[in-house]
């Protein structure tokens, strides 16, 4: 027997939300050892929030529904960029995927016969999103945690708490592990690895409080980028039709209440204008996420939706969460009250570039869930999110399965192979450590995010994007070289140039993309143009940046 | 408003108090006010000294992902959803949760709950579906943060080491619900880690913020006896 054989493959996963929990329970599942890695347990990622449902056309399907018309759908609102293999996967996978979740425990709304109840959803010719209630990404979390708790009994899964991913290990274009800040011993620690899947979420440092989570800042695909990782569309960013303004976040009225019936309307001369109906007709309440918001501030109106024709019982019963929300943060009993909304940052369609089998431009490491740029081409539908995360963790563990151990005295050498970067990156933990200044690295993020907000909003055009880019790259200019106040997480100020090389890179993206389409719109160039129907790549060569359209579909197989 | 916190620079050094003021605005939260505190200014006691940052976890500033829980006036919450309009009087204190190990402020290591749950065993294993009757109480059960409050409060939990406490009593009635095969073994376990050690306060129920109903639960795992 080679000596490579002897070794069990060891994964390492980044993130675990629910793309990096099911990867790691995936990963064990083939007998592979995965260490799982995130600051914090799983029930702090940004998945318990996700709340709408998941998509997939099962055997119980509406009648005239099919996978066929699934992958159309998804296709056709993603604009038709998104790769045409990798969503018909996608779609067919989708149901063998919500039978894996309810074995392991989740608890999905059911009939009285057991069958999950779908709901509609935008974007889609038929109700095929399967739900739990108005939490289904916390109740897929749950049971997720629990089916790795089993793989963590046997030995499978390792998890590791409070380290913040600092950079991976890249020689000559392949992966051999990463590098961690461990706030427990307050320095840096090396994780070697046959693979490495990067789960960290979307991007919302860019945008300051977004509907998502705090901890999803867009480091680990920002750091990567400088390392030489490809990213892919991001000037594609979804804003959410309907978020609700509270005096701390932003907070997400979830796509379910339209879904159940809700009308969005204005208000003139004292009369109610169902403006999206009236555009759209019927359905038009659930037109995609980017249409919608485009008409939304298009009407330069306050928008309020309204959902008390359900009653209290049925709104009680079908979407609790958002009764309790509103009611919480806002003081508005939604089976009263209409609920004042408007379009904020919710979903980055961009990320990680990565090929079919969910690889990047690295060997060895592989990107899934938000973090990666896949499925959703130029938007995203209400629940592929959730979908994508699970159907994707398990193509990346397939193609983990098949690939090759490192050979094992490279392995052996890793350590001592990238000694010389851990030790320049401790030596500028000490120098943070000696700081006398009292600025916080967050200044910067929040002028960073006040900038995006301005200059990468809804609407975009090149005087914008220029204003944007000055800025950002004056951030740049200047982030490296101010001593910041110690008694910040050294993650704040670490993390500060990778972010900021990312917002450069989503700026450049949306600059380079001279057409409108799907949730890129620019007034200077209003319609869409058959020249861009490819996704946009941009990697980072010798400190220049380098925009280009994937148009040999290099990324699609 | 006057606010008084509880602090400590690492797992290691001494605990000590420092106080700052706020300008009180009733509809922010605890955790919108920390926000504030933190990174309005460069961050000065009341006294005007400079102060380093306060140290607390969040995530989802929501009340959906227990990350802020913390001690407010005494009382185990989630700093999130606590709005200064609910504080009586004009001084707010706040302190780490005192059953678990301060990493630093605010912060705590709540790790014990997970590692709790993986020495019990607390899994599925083969599910088995059904018991449709009872899919209110599995989803509220299934809602858990393992935020740590009803621990916190908890006169029967003191670091862990053998009574387990509501989260996990929680976490059992949803194997019994949903497992084919662990139904036993569960059971061996909560009454070992939980039913033996609970007094029945129930004050566990009153600081749960997803008002997860902990008493049915232990009425059914006691049923299933």
């Amino acid at each position: 027997m080679d000596k490579n054989e002897m070794r069990q493959k060891h994964i390492l996963i980044v993130g675990s939300g629910i793309a990096g929990l099911s990867c790691a329970i995936e990963c064990a599942e083939r007998g592979m050892e995965v260490t799982l890695v995130s600051p914090f347990p799983s029930e702090r990622a940004q998945s318990v929030l996700a709340a709408g449902g998941i998509n997939a056309v099962l055997d119980s399907h509406e009648e005239g529904d099919s996978i066929e018309s699934h992958i159309e759908d998804t296709l056709k609102g993603g604009c038709n960029i998104a790769g045409k293999e990798s969503v018909r996967g996608l779609c067919a996978g989708a149901p063998e995927r919500i039978k894996w979740l309810e074995k392991i425990g989740t608890v999905f709304t059911t009939d009285d016969n057991g069958t999950i109840m779908r709901r509609a959803f935008g974007g889609q010719s038929h109700k095929r999103t399967c739900y739990c209630g108005a939490s289904t990404g916390k109740q897929i979390v749950t049971s997720l945690v629990m089916e790795a708790r089993r793989y963590e009994g046997l030995g499978l899964i390792k998890r590791r708490f409070w380290m913040d991913f600092y950079e991976a290990l890249i020689m000559d274009g392949v992966c051999y592990g990463a590098v961690f800040y461990n706030e427990a011993t307050a320095d840096l620690e090396m994780i070697a690895a046959d693979s490495v899947v990067i789960a960290t979420g979307g991007q919302n440092a860019l945008f300051g409080k977004t509907t998502g989570s705090t901890l999803c800042d867009g480091y680990a695909a920002g750091r990567l980028f400088m390392q030489g990782v490809e990213l892919k569309n991001l000037e594609f960013i979804q804003y959410h039709p309907t978020t609700l303004e509270t005096a701390q976040k932003r907070m997400l009225i979830s796509e379910a209440v339209r879904g159940e019936g809700g009308r969005l309307y204005y208000e003139e001369d004292g009369k109610r204008i169902y403006f999206m109906e009236e555009k759209f007709g019927e359905r038009g309440n659930l037109m995609p996420r980017d249409i919608v918001s485009k008409t939304m501030e298009s009407t330069g109106k306050d928008i309020f939706l309204d959902i008390t024709f359900l009653g209290k019982k049925e709104i009680l019963k079908r979407i609790p969460e958002v009764y309790e929300l509103c009611l919480k943060y806002s003081g508005i009993d939604i089976s009263k009250q209409s609920i004042p909304v408007s379009p904020s940052v919710h979903f980055f369609m961009g990320g990680i570039a990565v090929k079919n089998n969910h690889e990047t431009n690295m060997k060895n490491l592989y990107a899934i869930g938000e973090c990666a740029s896949i499925y959703h081409g130029a938007n995203r539908l209400g629940g592929n999110s959730l979908l994508a995360a699970v159907y994707g963790a398990k193509v990346a563990a397939c193609s983990i399965e098949k690939s090759a151990l490192t050979d094992e005295t490279m392995y052996q050498e890793v350590e001592a192979i990238f000694q010389k970067d851990i030790d320049a990156g401790r030596a500028k933990l000490n120098e943070g450590r000696q700081s006398q200044s009292v600025f916080p690295a967050v200044y910067i993020r929040d002028m960073l995010a006040e900038n995006m907000r301005k200059d990468l909003g809804i609407v975009r055009d090149e005087e914008k994007l220029k204003k944007g880019l000055d800025d950002v790259t004056y951030y740049l200019s200047v982030a490296d070289k101010i001593k910041y106040d110690k008694s910040e997480m050294p993650f704040l100020s670490f993390s500060l140039t990778g972010i900021l090389n990312l917002a450069k890179a989503t700026l450049l993206s949306a600059m380079f993309r001279k057409e409108s389409r799907g949730a890129h719109v620019r007034s200077d160039y209003p319609d869409t143009n058959d020249l861009y129907a490819y996704p946009s790549i941009v990697c980072f060569e010798n400190g220049e940046f380098i925009v280009r359209l994937d148009k040999e579909g290099e990324y699609e197989r | 408003m006057n606010v008084k916190i509880l602090r400590q620079a690492s797992p290691f050094s001494k605990p000590y108090w420092q106080e700052f003021t706020y300008e009180r605005n009733d509809n922010q939260t605890v955790a919108g006010m920390l926000d504030e505190l933190n990174y309005k200014d460069d961050l000065k006691d009341k006294d005007g000294n400079p102060a380093p940052r306060i140290q607390w976890e969040c995530s989802c500033l929501q009340g959906m992902c227990g990350g802020c829980a913390m001690v407010i006036n005494h009382r185990p919450a989630l700093a999130c959803e606590t709005f200064l309009r609910d504080i009586k009087g004009n001084t707010v204190i706040l302190e780490p949760l005192k059953k678990f190990p301060t990493i630093a402020d605010l912060v705590v290591d709540r790790g014990i709950i997970q590692e709790n749950l993986k020495k019990a065993d607390t899994y599925i294993e083969e599910y088995k579906g059904g018991n449709y009757e009872e899919y209110e109480h599995m989803y509220s059960a299934a809602r858990c943060l393992k935020c740590g409050l009803c621990l916190e409060v908890c006169p029967n939990y003191k670091d862990g080491a053998n009574f387990y406490g509501a989260a996990f009593a929680n976490d059992c009635y949803l194997i019994s619900a949903r497992s084919a095969i662990r139904k036993e073994e569960n059971k061996k376990a909560y009454d070992a880690h939980f039913a033996e050690g609970c007094s029945k306060s129930l004050s566990c129920v009153d600081v749960c913020p997803m008002q997860i109903p902990t008493l049915a639960s232990i009425a059914k795992m006691n049923r299933k006896s």
